[in-house]
């Protein structure tokens, strides 16, 4: 029998059932007595044992095999010792550890050094379970208990990673080596900046900037890299180049997808086919009548079926809170401090490309919440709602809160704002300012939440989902972190706008509003243009200019399109808006995917390609963005 | 089964630190050799988990010895042990095969860091 049909199925059911276990033992290591507890864990150990075993996975099936019997015994005495949880928990990582291997391909890493510190010191050992009948039929069983299951065949992603070197590292280009050797680990090492040659002879290297195709979470990744010597950080950016796709036998993962809604699938779609007959027909008899009314069925069908795609990609959030009781366990005993994680909201669904996205965010958050925001004891709570066509991901501390007033200082004394700007910065975008790169809150970055990313980044992929971060503080008050997040990418609301002449959207989460402004009312300061909003002064661009096109007077009015840009908010002068509407959003390939500003493009009714502009991107990475602007505020007092 | 360790180097200083790192951390010494050409004959005898290989020694270099240790055993787990800027013989022995390197003067932790990273 062809095992390797239930592979990807076996990935992730076992990751599963490993997350079910992280989560049981954090439970357990609360109530040790809990005998329930202890039978739940002993029963996941249970199924990866003969799941495994059936695969073939030897040793993946020894190491839960050898869990299983140690949860046996505390069956029996009913107690779990504290003194045994951390070694529970290593044996977890390392079924984690053994199913990256197995994901990635790998030969199952070795797991003679876990076993031989067992508690009871003795060794397990399951080579005699054998392979044959009685094991597919367990495998046909674990399948069976899911009949609502269907598997559906998932892309592998393109990362790009960077990997930082602490400054000091000696013998880095060796190190260097040492780390592609750690990423070719983990999948297909695409290419890197150095690459192998150029390490080989010995040039000097700080970072290391490779492009990275796996279907690893991106997590267990970053736990490799950061355990090797002389790494200080590592950044995961999410590549487009995925599209281009290639290797889908090693690069696939599996989702669950209900049957009922494949059948509905199938109906929308045989509904769609008697519509086009019908079009048909009504085209063929010029039956006007009859053709507006099914257009507008069509239109009703493609929305429901829209609908339908959306509910199989959503995926409850707890796939990734899952995680977090484990991560705030070790966060509490690193940092001492006494922490209680709430978490709300598990259920709500959220589209599986943007909860792969949110996961580093959300994690950061997290980790930030018990570093900095809990001093000695404190709750954080994860809650998550949806709101409308949004998903609300908050993470709330009860901690000590942030102090804006410090936060306008260090922007001052950074040069990042002037003294008069930072005053008339509200009290809610000085929080905003711990998101702009390099700016940390804690006086020193500790291990916690130095590592990874850091707020910027937070922003950076909330921002690039189309969402939109919001910081809720005051000193003494605790803090909230809050992610408005689409449910999904795919479909955007966007607005279009006439620029030099031709259509350009952008999507509606970017905009704060539209302004139609009388020219007489824009201001010039030094090379500058401005024009006042309510008290706040704002510094006009033109689109057409930071796109290289040719400009175009205003007349009377000037059409300016609101956004913020590192915490302020900027005017985008525009011919004028030609409205919203939905959008199906297409990556755009090489070579235009290289072009700043570009993040997609979509097609309009009458066939002409439309270019999404990332406005926020364009005016950074066009460099007309600066934030000192002396002498604005005099020239139009 | 505790981690099984061979521990090379010329100066005994070092290795006597070395194996109190390993001893601390559960880890069992069985052999430790203060030259190349020693340290390959023990290899074959005890067939340790994990070598930690000073680079320059008498007789045979670390590096020679790396080498031929990765001919008998290609999936031998050798760390490299090397003064402050020997940059150029580390990437030779990072690319004859050792797993890792460590680099003198180094702490406990480090050390435990590293054979526990390529140990998994």
């Amino acid at each position: 029998m062809d095992m390797s049909q239930y592979r990807g199925l076996f990935l992730s059911e076992t990751r599963e059932h490993i997350n079910n276990l992280n989560q049981l033992v954090v439970t357990l290591e609360q109530k040790p007595g809990n005998r329930e507890t202890i039978d739940a864990l002993f029963r996941e150990a249970h199924s990866i044992k003969g799941m495994a075993a059936t695969m073939g996975f030897d040793r993946t099936a020894q190491l839960s095999h050898h869990l299983e019997d140690l949860l046996d015994g505390f069956r029996d005495s009913g107690e779990v010792p504290s003194s045994t949880v951390d070694y529970l928990l290593a044996g977890i990582d390392l079924l984690d550890g053994l199913l990256d291997d197995l994901q990635s391909n790998q030969s199952e890493r070795s797991i003679d050094v876990f076993l031989a510190e067992t508690p009871h010191g003795k060794p397990t050992q399951i080579a005699e379970t054998p392979v044959d009948n009685q094991g597919e039929c367990s495998l046909a069983a674990a399948i069976e208990e899911e009949p609502e299951a269907s598997t559906v065949v998932v892309e592998a992603n393109v990362f790009q990673v960077l990997v930082d070197l602490a400054e000091d590292t000696p013998a880095a280009a060796a190190r260097g080596i040492l780390i592609l050797r750690e990423l070719e680990k983990s999948g297909v090492l695409m290419s890197s900046k150095p690459d192998l040659s150029t390490l080989r002879s010995g040039a000097p290297c700080q970072q290391i900037h490779a492009w990275l195709r796996t279907s690893l979470n991106w997590m267990h990744i970053e736990e490799a890299l950061l355990r090797i010597s002389g790494v200080v950080k590592v950044r995961f950016i999410d590549d487009r180049r995925k599209q281009e796709g290639g290797d889908r036998d090693e690069g696939t993962h599996t989702i669950r997808v209900r049957t009922d809604l494949l059948d509905q699938f199938v109906n929308l779609t045989g509904e769609l086919i008697t519509n086009r007959y019908l079009l048909n027909t009504a085209t063929t008899g010029r039956d006007w009548d009859q053709l507006t009314q099914t257009l507008s069925q069509t239109s009703r069908l493609i929305e429901d079926l829209y609908h339908h795609v959306l509910q199989a990609r959503l995926m409850p959030l707890e796939n990734i809170t899952g995680r977090l009781p484990r991560i705030v366990r070790d966060l509490s005993r690193k940092t001492g401090k006494k922490v209680t994680l709430h978490l709300t909201g598990g259920e709500v669904g959220i589209d599986r490309a943007i909860l792969e996205e949110v996961t580093a965010p959300l994690v950061h958050l997290v980790r930030n919440a018990v570093d900095h925001g809990i001093e000695k004891e404190g709750t954080v709570a994860v809650s998550a709602l949806r709101e409308k066509d949004l998903v609300l991901i908050e993470v709330a501390d009860n901690g000590k809160g942030m102090d804006p007033e410090p936060l306008r200082q260090k922007a001052v004394d950074r040069g990042l704002l002037t003294s008069l700007q930072a005053t008339a910065l509200s009290d809610r975008d000085a929080l905003m300012l711990v998101c702009q790169p390099g700016f940390s809150t804690a006086e020193e970055i500790t291990e916690i939440s130095g590592r990874g990313v850091g707020m910027d980044v937070v922003k950076a992929a909330v921002s690039k989902l189309g969402g939109t971060l919001e910081i809720i503080s005051s000193p003494g008050q605790g803090s909230r972190f809050q992610m408005r997040l689409p449910l999904s990418i795919a479909i955007i609301k966007i607005l279009l706008v006439s620029c030099a002449g031709q259509p350009l959207a952008m999507p509606i989460s970017r905009v704060q509003r539209t302004l139609d402004l009388p020219t007489s009312e824009i201001r010039n300061s030094g090379q500058k243009r401005v024009f006042r909003l309510g008290e706040e002064v704002v510094k006009l661009y033109s689109l057409a200019e930071a796109l290289g096109l040719p400009e175009v007077v205003a007349g009377e009015t000037t059409w300016v399109v609101l956004i913020e840009i590192q915490g302020r908010r900027v005017g985008l002068q525009v011919d004028r808006f030609l409205g919203q509407r939905e959008a199906f959003v297409k990556c755009l390939g090489f070579p235009l995917n290289l072009l700043t500003g570009l993040s997609g493009a979509t097609v309009e009714g009458n066939g002409q390609v439309v270019f999404i502009i990332d406005p926020q991107s364009l005016i950074e990475d066009g460099q007309l963005f600066t934030n000192d602007c002396p002498g604005e505020f005099d020239a139009l007092s | 089964m505790a981690l099984r360790v061979m521990v090379v180097d010329d100066a005994l200083f070092m290795r006597n630190m070395l194996k109190d790192i390993f001893v601390n951390a559960g880890f069992e010494v069985v052999a430790e050799a203060d030259n190349g050409e020693m340290a390959l004959g023990l290899y074959q005898e005890t067939r340790p988990d994990l070598v930690t290989m000073d680079i320059v020694m008498p007789k045979k270099s670390g590096i020679e010895a790396l080498q031929e240790i990765m001919a008998s055993d290609p999936d031998a787990c050798v760390v490299m042990v090397s003064a402050l800027g020997q940059d150029s013989l580390v990437l030779e022995a990072v690319e004859a095969g050792a797993k890792d390197f460590i680099v003198k003067p180094f702490k406990q932790d480090n050390v435990l860091e590293i054979v526990r990273r390529i140990t998994g």
